[in-house]
């Protein structure tokens, strides 16, 4: 039982990161924090279902349309989020929670309230190693996630687009004198998180069901690793990517199924407890 | 336009806007007659005083400095505080909302002992988080609070006598508009008090200039506290209220983002550094939504507060009614208009 | 008997010492001017005296009692003022509602604001020259005029002793003038004043003596031209470095 819970730990922890790693990009470069995230990844998954139910397009092709809608809100919310004054984490805030709204009405009046799933039926088969059962969907998920990780990691890395992106991230002004377009920067950031959150929002509505409202366990999620890994470190993503669904499928099997919801919650306040200063904490202001 | 002519177009607003203002409170006394008893327009009011009441309390914290974005566990508590109360141990509503005021407050003690150190964007994600813990608990303590499936049945407010006169409140929806009106003016002639007393200097202080205003005598985190807990007090009573009034509660709804975010939105367009800003843009943007766009757009109608919010934010940040009442601020030291 | 008094006092923010055994005292009346170059320290000595930050050793005194470990609010209520190096008016109060709340914390706590805080606020703005701009809101005041207004807020208490933090930066010659004509008036209501000072334009014109700090030690003391003759008063603002260049040359 408690290998299922590991197994589960890490295959949903590897797609917690990925659903993450777009908010803590967006944050580390632009210091803005998008509360519209969840809906946005929800927004993802109803245009890959719709186009999956509707058009009958295989699953995998959903991924470039969905990217592509993302995209599209990504670069108007960033365009809002330059029009903001300062202070700009708390306006932020308020704007892409005005933002998070609109989009729930949105995709209310699009989709209705109804419950929806993609069920793809051959991720619902699985492998059987030794005691340990994996579904494809499983499967699909630590996969596509590592990968899309490893990219994005190797892209920061190696590439000077990445490079100047780490500048920015650790230090904005530093990397302003130095040449780097900030401004260009937070809207490279904004467009990898649209992508992040493309991929992921289709593979979100084949393991969830979808509904206007479930953005918001969704964001918290993405707060609470962020939080978690503090600034600039994919590792401590995926490290706190683990750690959060570790803590939910233990919370699930040791309290029962909704007790889940709570977990990154309880995770948020605790962290901000011993770290009160935040994630920028490390900087001297 | 010279100084003293501008002067006089300002005096002159400023006559206007009170005229206008009491002019509003006739209409709202009328109500019921004007309306001529209609069902749905009174209880469309009445909610749009419950939310902005809801909208002043909430402005109470964020006088000091602090955006809250989960006042829906003050409200929940509240709620379910003074149902469970009434229902389970036979309490009159009369003694229960009270009581379902006090718990709320003691949740915010909670809130003040989790968040209060954070700053301000950290505290409002920390909110954020912050409301999922007592909605979770609701929704899975089912021997307390019977879970996910809600309340039903909760006793009304007891009709009150006077002489010979018999006011019904929960049965009647003239009567819960009243009653709504009432504690609303209530609330707001507090919150008057809040800010034009030496407390609301303190808070306004806190906001503005936070060490400053430490450096000159004012202490700080208590007043911050202070704040927190009225805020959540009201916040209760306006949930306890509720459940009261509609008689029936469950978790999703009481805990929910309507009663979280869109006090934040009324408090944020009305105007926030004002007294009256959160509750008029309630009575003014709910009956907007419930009487223009539900009826167009019954699925979604509820857009309207998110871009009202982004609106406001971006070209408005005082609000509605604190941009107007900016032009003819007047100085309640010296009681004169500039 | 000192009105202030310092014995050792240090702070360290992380490795690096800002304050290092710093011992002072000064006199019921006197001006005293605290000059140095950036980042000698003398925000931080002002912070330690006024509780903002915690000293690591060292103590202070006020009127001979033991404020070492109070709380800013604490100083205020003993009788300690002070303004901020760089502005901070309560933006979107008016002129007067940042100078009652000066009045109002103090003692008891009154829910009211009372009449007599009002017109003590209403007498200090017309001594700091602001009462054309009485119910204006702080945010809209000019420098010049926030640092008055600072000024009036920081006397609303009737403290004994005042902490100026560079009251004077940015300040054209001519109101450098009238911020000397200020001092003096406010010494005359019997208050005493601490001023920090790095330009000089201010403190060598009104201080009875002077405090000159470096890299958090104290360097010299002493009336005004004692200290501005010191050598190493002088190679700290100006880096020259004459003993090294006597010997190594």
């Amino acid at each position: 039982m408690w290998t299922t819970v590991l197994v589960s730990g890490i295959t949903l922890g590897s797609f917690y990161t990925l659903v993450a790693l777009g908010f803590a990009l967006i944050f580390g470069v632009t210091h803005t924090f998008n509360l519209a995230h969840g809906e946005l990844l929800i927004l993802a998954g109803y245009v890959a279902y719709w186009l999956w139910k509707s058009f009958g397009i295989p699953f995998l092709f959903t991924f470039p349309a969905a990217v592509l809608v993302a995209l599209v809100v990504c670069l108007v919310l960033q365009r809002l989020f330059s029009l903001l004054r300062e202070p700009m984490e708390l306006n932020s805030i308020v704007v892409s929670f005005g933002v998070a709204v609109l989009l729930q009405n949105g995709m209310l009046f699009f989709f209705s309230g109804d419950y929806r799933l993609i069920r793809v039926p051959a991720l619902h088969q699985g492998l059987h190693l030794q005691t340990i059962y994996l579904s494809y969907s499983q499967l699909t998920l630590l996969a596509l996630s590592l990968l899309v990780i490893g990219l994005i990691y190797l892209l920061m890395r190696h590439t000077y687009l990445g490079k100047a992106l780490r500048a920015t991230i650790q230090n904005r002004e530093a990397a302003s004198l130095a040449g780097i377009d900030v401004g260009r920067m937070g809207v490279l950031a904004f467009s990898i998180g649209a992508l992040l959150i493309g991929l992921a929002g289709p593979l979100y509505g084949s393991i969830h069901y979808l509904y206007p409202t479930a953005g918001l366990q969704a964001t918290l999620l993405a707060i609470t690793i962020t939080i978690f890994a503090g600034v600039g470190r994919i590792r401590g993503l995926i490290l706190g990517g683990w750690i959060l669904a570790l803590a939910e499928s233990s919370a699930v099997v040791l309290l029962g199924a909704s007790w889940r919801e709570m977990v990154s919650a309880v995770m948020i306040l605790t962290l901000l407890a011993i770290r009160p200063q935040g994630i920028l904490g490390r900087e001297q202001k | 336009m010279s100084k003293a002519k501008a002067k006089n177009q300002r005096v002159k607003q400023f006559h206007l806007t009170k005229v206008a203002l009491a002019l509003g409170l006739v209409l709202l006394l009328l109500l019921p007659v004007l309306s001529h008893y209609s069902d749905y327009v009174l209880q469309v009011f009445t909610h749009a005083l419950l939310l902005a009441t809801l909208a002043l309390a909430w402005n109470i914290l964020s006088v000091s400095g602090s955006i809250s974005l989960g006042h829906a566990a003050f409200f929940g508590v509240g709620a379910y505080g003074s149902a469970l109360l009434s229902l389970d141990l036979g309490v009159s509503p009369w003694v229960t909302i009270p009581l379902g005021g006090l718990l709320a407050a003691a949740v915010a003690m909670i809130m003040a002992l989790l968040c209060l150190r954070l700053r301000s964007a950290y505290f409002a994600l920390a909110t954020l988080a912050f409301v999922e813990i007592p909605k979770v608990i609701t929704d899975n303590w089912n021997g307390l609070t019977r879970g996910s499936l809600g309340l039903v049945g909760l006793p009304g407010l007891p009709s009150l006598r006077l002489g010979s006169y018999h006011f019904d409140i929960s049965g009647s929806p003239t009567g819960s508009y009243y009653f709504v009106l009432c504690y609303g003016l209530v609330l707001l002639l507090l919150v008057a008090v809040i800010f034009r007393s030496n407390l609301g200097l303190a808070l306004q202080a806190i906001r503005e200039e936070e060490v400053a205003a430490e450096a000159v005598g004012i202490q700080v985190q208590q007043y911050r506290l202070l704040s927190l807990l009225l805020s959540g007090f009201f916040t209760g009573i306006t949930g306890a209220c509720y459940a009261h009034l509609v008689r029936y509660i469950e978790p999703g709804l009481v805990y929910g983002l309507h009663f979280s975010a869109i006090p934040m939105v009324f408090a944020i367009c009305g105007g926030r550094f004002t007294i009256l800003g959160p509750a008029l843009a309630a009575l003014v943007l709910y009956p907007l939504d419930q009487f223009i766009f539900h009826p167009l757009l019954p699925a979604g109608h509820e857009f309207l507060y998110g871009a009202v919010i982004i609106l406001a934010i971006l070209f408005m940040p005082s609000g509605f009614w604190g941009r107007l009442r900016k032009g003819h601020l007047v100085s309640i030291k010296t009681g004169s208009i500039e | 008997m000192s009105l202030l008094r310092l014995e050792a006092l240090s702070k360290k923010f992380g490795d690096h010492w800002a304050l290092k055994e710093i011992d002072f005292s000064i006199g019921q009346g006197e001006i005293i001017g605290l000059v140095g170059p950036n980042g000698a320290g003398k925000t931080t000595l002002f912070n330690l005296i006024t509780g903002r930050h915690r000293s690591n050793s060292g103590r202070v005194f006020f009127a001979e009692e033991d404020i070492t470990s109070c709380r800013p609010h604490e100083i205020h209520r003993l009788g300690i003022s002070r303004t901020f190096q760089s502005s901070r008016p309560f933006a979107k109060m008016s002129a007067l509602e940042n100078v009652v709340v000066g009045c109002v914390f103090r003692a008891e706590f009154h829910l009211f604001t009372r009449a007599t805080d009002i017109d003590t606020a209403k007498q200090l703005l017309e001594l700091v020259g602001l009462s054309h701009k009485v119910v204006t809101p702080a945010g809209d005041l000019t420098l010049s005029e926030q640092r008055r207004l600072d000024l009036a807020r920081a006397l609303a208490s009737q403290p004994r002793l005042l902490l100026l933090d560079e009251v004077v930066a940015g300040f054209s010659p001519l109101a450098v003038k009238q911020a000397v004509e200020l001092v003096r008036r406010v010494r005359e209501r019997g208050v005493t004043l601490f001023i920090i000072d790095h330009f000089l334009s201010l403190s060598l014109r009104v201080s009875d003596r002077l405090l000159a700090l470096d890299h958090g030690e104290k360097v010299a003391e002493g009336s005004p031209q004692e200290v501005m003759r010191n050598r190493e008063v002088i190679r700290a603002y100006l880096g020259m470095r004459y003993e090294d260049e006597q010997h190594g040359a």
